[in-house]
């Protein structure tokens, strides 16, 4: 560690509070006597009140900063990256989705849905069916029907 | 010309989605209903109904007497339907055998509307849709809306030409379709003559009409009449049944009447999709089944309304 680094953490120890009471006096000595480290402590003083909202006039700060972190040695552990959040993705994957359920809902199936009988299918409904189909649109196609029985009330009892 | 094209495009904007004037829906119908009747064409529909589907072909072409017309089921059994001025029948291929039968009436896509639309003015408020493409022709959705709960609603899709509807939609109140036919390909022009009928065995007369009635029907929904009553022998049944039609013209419900030999239980029947309803009841000493594709209230008002004739 070279001194500079070393004057670093006692500056940084001394503004946090974190020097005996030797130590602390040691440093306002050295304080007095060097130049140098007076104008590191300014600076270490003015970041403080920067980081504080407390002011906003130290023209070249940035440049000093940027220049110390060039100095930092280069981290070569391996980093946690933020999970990988595509939502765009996750909405055309849930669009899809809507899509093919809708196309599966609606498609034709072979299968017959079972009918929810209350009663029981009345056995000559389906030569009736048929004979209304003289005047009906279908063809072929007999509907699936669906029985219930009905309670009548009044005269049509 | 500027100044022209957002005229007519304005026109068109003010026409989609408001009812049209009585002379303009009854041109619109009668357009329709007379291609559907007299212009020559040949194609290829599909039908669906529910989760069923059908494809059918249809030739139609018009004669000295009117027209004729050929319906043949693609898919399934075989089956025909033959309509002339004079009437129908049905030839099916029953193994080696041909079955025929007549039919009291001929109703298929795209012949759908009556000769004369316009009472039904009276029951359906008619609105422009938009215009699409059906076939590879482009229509002009029509939408024929019901002013009460008694019928369905209807959109059909007239060529731009013509006026033939190339696409039919039977709707509920919700404009949920509960039927669709659409031409998958279509010619309009010549249509080639219809082949000879195979050789029709003798049939019996389908029905005769109704002498003495027993039975009267006394709460028929607004603009619906009866248009048939007659006795006839059913396919695959016992014995005669006396066979109603009411009709608005455009909805069709059908009333059945047998002795009723034992005490009738009153059952509500309803298709899956809810496009056809029915229902049964004891009237008198009769079994009456009211079954039609006909919303509910119309089924049952007409069941509901039948009473033994003193």
């Amino acid at each position: 560690m070279n001194p500079a680094h070393e004057h670093d953490e006692s500056l940084s120890a001394f503004l946090d509070g974190e020097l005996s009471d030797q130590q602390a006096r040691s440093m306002i000595r050295r304080l007095g006597e060097d130049a140098v480290l007076r104008a590191r402590y300014a600076e270490y003083c003015a970041t403080g009140d920067i980081l504080r909202g407390h002011r906003h006039d130290i023209p070249d700060l940035t440049d000093k900063i940027m220049a110390a972190l060039d100095q930092e040695p280069t981290l070569l552990a391996p980093v946690k990256k933020p999970p990988n959040r595509r939502p765009m993705l996750w909405l055309a994957a849930a669009a899809t989705a809507a899509i093919a359920w809708g196309l599966w809902s609606t498609a034709p199936r072979q299968e017959t849905a079972v009918p929810l009988a209350a009663a029981t299918p009345p056995s000559d409904v389906v030569p009736y069916l048929a004979a209304h189909q003289d005047y009906a649109q279908s063809v072929v196609t007999q509907p699936e029907m669906n029985y219930s029985l009905v309670s009548l009330s009044g005269a049509a009892r | 010309m500027k100044v022209v094209w957002l005229l007519l495009l304005c026109a068109t904007c003010a026409q989609a989605g408001s009812p049209l004037s009585q002379a303009d829906a009854a041109a619109w119908l009668q357009k329709m209903a007379d291609a559907s009747r007299h212009l020559s064409y040949e194609g290829v529909f599909v039908m669906r109904q529910g989760d069923t589907m059908q494809t059918l072909s249809v030739s139609n072409r018009p004669t000295a007497q009117g027209y004729e017309s050929l319906l043949t089921a693609l898919d399934g059994s075989q089956r025909e339907v033959r309509c002339s001025q004079s009437g129908a029948v049905t030839v099916m291929a029953d193994g080696s055998q041909i079955k025929v039968e007549k039919r009291l009436n001929h109703r298929h896509f795209p012949v759908l509307l009556p000769a004369n639309p316009l009472p039904l003015l009276n029951w359906y408020e008619v609105r422009l849709g938009d215009t699409a493409r059906v076939a590879g022709l482009d229509c002009r959705n029509v939408e024929m809306q019901p002013r009460d709960a008694f019928r369905w609603g209807y959109v059909l899709c007239a060529e731009k030409d013509s006026g033939l509807p190339l696409k039919a939609m039977v709707v509920n109140g919700s404009s949920q379709p509960l039927m669709q036919s659409a031409f998958a390909e279509v010619k309009l022009g010549a249509a080639p003559r219809l082949g000879a009928a195979p050789a029709l065995p003798a049939m019996p007369e389908a029905a005769r009409q109704v002498e003495t009635e027993q039975v009267v029907a006394k709460n028929l929904p607004p603009g619906f009449t009866r248009i048939a009553a007659v006795i006839r022998h059913l396919p695959n049944m016992q014995g005669e049944v006396e066979h109603w039609v009411f009709s608005d013209g455009l909805t069709h419900i059908s009333l059945f009447l047998t002795p009723a030999h034992k005490p009738v239980e009153t059952v509500k029947g309803e298709s899956t999709h809810g496009m056809v309803n029915l229902m049964r009841r004891q009237v008198g000493d009769f079994q009456a089944t009211v079954l039609g594709d006909a919303p509910w209230p119309a089924v049952e008002a007409i069941a509901l309304g039948l009473e033994p004739k003193k």
